[in-house]
């Protein structure tokens, strides 16, 4: 049974700890409060530095300095408050930072509200359990074989197929029926690689989808996006070893996830509002009545300090939009303002939650949404590198990943 | 379990001359439908809410001002608060520290049985500005 | 006569207003009832999103979940108090008081019912602590 340190405040009274136990019992988890005495509790907040006025963010700051010190063990650890409260949103990320500065341990954070499902933490739970079983997986730099890779997204399914670590076909297709979706590119995808299903050694399968996908294919490897898509950022940006941040725009979500040689140590996974994800520039698209792919070329041209958006709530981001086009403002300016609104909302959203390592890596479709890789250099200070191939990589990460299963 | 269980914390003061093993003896001497389960702090003595209450008041009366309760929300050894399942439950550490300080309650309990008043509380205050100001002036 | 007392979980105040032939309002047994509840199972507190949702008749939804869930269990204690004892400056206060923002609500709410209030300080010695006991007799006594 893998040992997830709990340090949390508030879980209990917003009623959400029987969905944090399911959702680590689920993926053979099970969550533990790291021990600690009365008399540990001042010196550990002492040594910390922060002193916090709640007392349980000062026994969540013990209950750390004891992983932090190696008197309790725990395989990886999760960090949660409340959601809107600033003491615990500060104590969070900084118990976040010296965790990482003190341990090897895999984190994830999250605030919550009363509303939090145990579906919502699946993925979350599943990639730090991923983590800690299946580090020499993981750690796996190439591909061999002939393997296919399967990514069921929220917005797109894609497939690739991959020989000895070179991708010989590809194809993706807007998410419909998952099964039938999925059978789309792949036929396609075999068809680019000149090879048939028999030859295929091995399947991973990722993504919203994975589970049915992996069942009706018989996949080797059935893993969640953000250790899946990883493997394939780092693998496609050739940037295997040492660290990098990865940030995953997607459509229903984003993903910010840092890694060490190739392995997640901390991912925050955003999505309460689709205000900023993928999703906000379709519909911004189809209100300039143009194809989704052409905006980021449009946005190139743009400033988007001429048009005001504010993606937060997508409701909103469309209400301000519509008021910008009545303003008189280009469409280049606006397509501008929505992307630069995107990456400030993943900026706030996402990128406060993790430290960010240089090189950052651009993934996912919104990646060839060149107005939006701008935005996010623009905002982070640095532009990000978009790898070729880059809305392949969950395909790509679940292709090497599954060959892993081949040998021995 | 019924709305009538209740399960008592008994505390004993650090200060006192009595066991947890003497209290779970005696508990277990009365020979009432309860259960005990001995802890470092004194016990943990489950029932009926008027036998477990008439329980605890035969303890204290070993040693009035030196033995403590509280009643407890779980049941001893629910699963949902046992210690070997989460590790320490949320209120561990407050128990623990009020455990720590019960000696002098004990003493305060003795006391006030003895007739004393409280004291004037004295409010601390902060310098007046004027005397701080002088203390500076010296100083320099 | 109900006396509520904040921490709502000390065993130091269940203790001495027991003694006094009060009745302690205390979170314990407030999640007692919870607990035993047969018709829902969410361990560990059975505090269900309904539960959390009464919160809301004491903060908006702005507050934080954990603030509401909270006020959900010590609000209906509030509303049946007779008076209180309060003990200022407690050295630890977790689980259930271990959020600042909601003891400071707690202590308004209290001041906003206008009952008898008695506010004692947290030990620190001998001297202390025989003030607290015979305060807190004093105030119950004479509450009869």
């Amino acid at each position: 049974m893998i040992k997830i340190a709990q340090l949390s405040c508030g879980t209990e009274y917003s009623s959400v700890q029987y969905e944090i136990d399911k959702a680590a019992r689920s993926v053979g988890a099970s969550m533990t409060y790291p021990d600690v005495s009365a008399s540990d509790i001042d010196a550990a907040v002492e040594r910390f530095g922060f002193k916090p006025q709640s007392p349980q963010l000062k026994l969540m700051i013990a209950r750390a300095v004891q992983l932090a010190d190696r008197k309790y063990d725990a395989d990886a650890v999760f960090i949660a408050t409340c959601f809107r409260c600033a003491e615990g949103a500060l104590v969070r990320n900084e118990l976040r930072r010296f965790i990482q500065d003190n341990t090897k341990l895999p984190v994830v954070t999250y605030s919550f509200t009363e509303r939090l499902k145990a579906a919502q933490l699946l993925t979350r739970m599943e990639a730090l359990v991923t983590v800690v079983t299946r580090k020499e997986l993981l750690a796996r730099e190439r591909q061999t074989g002939v393997t296919v890779g399967l990514d069921s997204g929220s917005s797109t399914t894609k497939a690739v197929v991959m020989i000895d670590n070179v991708i010989a076909g590809k194809d993706w297709t807007p998410s419909g029926d998952v099964i039938r979706s999925a059978e789309t590119v792949l036929e396609n995808a075999l068809k680019e690689a000149g090879v048939l299903m028999k030859d295929v050694e091995a399947i991973g399968t990722t993504g919203y989808g994975r589970y049915r996908l992996g069942k009706h294919y018989n996949a080797k490897l059935v893993q969640e996006e953000l250790t899946v898509n990883s493997k394939g950022a780092v693998w496609l940006a050739n940037k295997q070893r040492g660290e990098a941040t990865i940030l995953d725009i997607g459509g229903m979500d984003n993903k910010a996830i840092t890694v060490r040689d190739g392995v997640p140590d901390n991912f925050t996974m955003g999505g309460i509002c689709a205000g900023a994800s993928g999703r906000f520039l379709e519909m911004v698209s189809k209100r300039l009545k143009i194809e989704v792919t052409e905006l980021g070329s449009l946005a190139d041209k743009g400033d988007w300090r001429n048009a005001k958006m504010n993606s937060y709530c997508s409701v909103f981001g469309i209400q301000d939009l519509v008021t910008t086009l009545g303003d008189g403002k280009t469409f280049e300016d606006v397509a501008a303002a929505a992307c630069h609104s995107v990456a400030e909302q993943v900026y706030e959203q996402q990128l406060q939650e993790i430290d960010v390592r240089h090189p950052i890596i651009q993934v996912g479709g919104t990646s060839l949404i060149s107005g939006l890789v701008k935005a996010v250099g623009e905002v982070l200070g640095s532009k990000p590198i978009v790898p070729e191939n880059s809305q392949y990589i969950g395909a790509v990460g679940g292709a090497i990943l599954s060959s892993g299963f081949l040998e021995g | 379990m019924s709305a009538e269980r209740e399960t008592r914390l008994i505390v004993i003061s650090p200060a006192s001359e009595i066991t947890p093993d003497q209290v779970s003896r005696a508990i277990h001497a009365m020979g009432k439908n309860v259960t005990v389960k001995e802890s470092c702090y004194g016990a943990v003595v489950e029932g009926q809410r008027d036998i477990v209450r008439q329980v605890v008041s035969e303890i204290k009366s070993m040693d009035p001002n030196g033995v403590f309760s509280k009643v407890r929300a779980y049941p001893a050894g629910d699963p949902r608060r046992c210690r070997a399942h989460h590790g320490t439950r949320p209120g561990f550490a407050q128990l623990e520290q009020e455990w720590n300080d019960l000696w002098k309650i004990q003493y305060g309990l003795d006391r006030a049985d003895r007739g004393e008043k409280a004291r004037k509380r004295k409010t601390p205050g902060k310098l007046p500005v004027g005397e701080f100001k002088k203390i500076c002036e010296v100083k320099r | 006569m109900k006396i509520f007392i904040d921490p709502p979980n000390s065993l130091i105040l269940f203790d001495l207003v027991e003694r006094s032939g009060h009745e302690p309002l205390s979170t314990m047994a407030a999640i007692q009832e919870k607990i035993d509840r047969t018709e829902i199972d969410m361990p560990p507190m059975n505090l269900s999103l309904e539960d959390v949702m009464l919160g809301l008749k004491y903060a908006g939804i702005e507050v934080p979940s954990g603030v509401r869930g909270r006020l959900a269990v010590w609000g209906p204690m509030i509303e049946a108090a007779e008076a209180a004892v309060i003990m200022e400056d407690c050295p630890y206060s977790f689980g259930c008081v271990g959020c600042h923002r909601a003891n400071l609500m707690v202590r308004y709410m209290i001041k906003r019912k206008n009952i008898p209030v008695l506010n004692v300080n947290y030990p620190n010695n001998e001297d202390e602590a025989t003030d607290l006991v015979v305060e807190i007799r004093e105030f119950l006594e004479g509450l009869k």
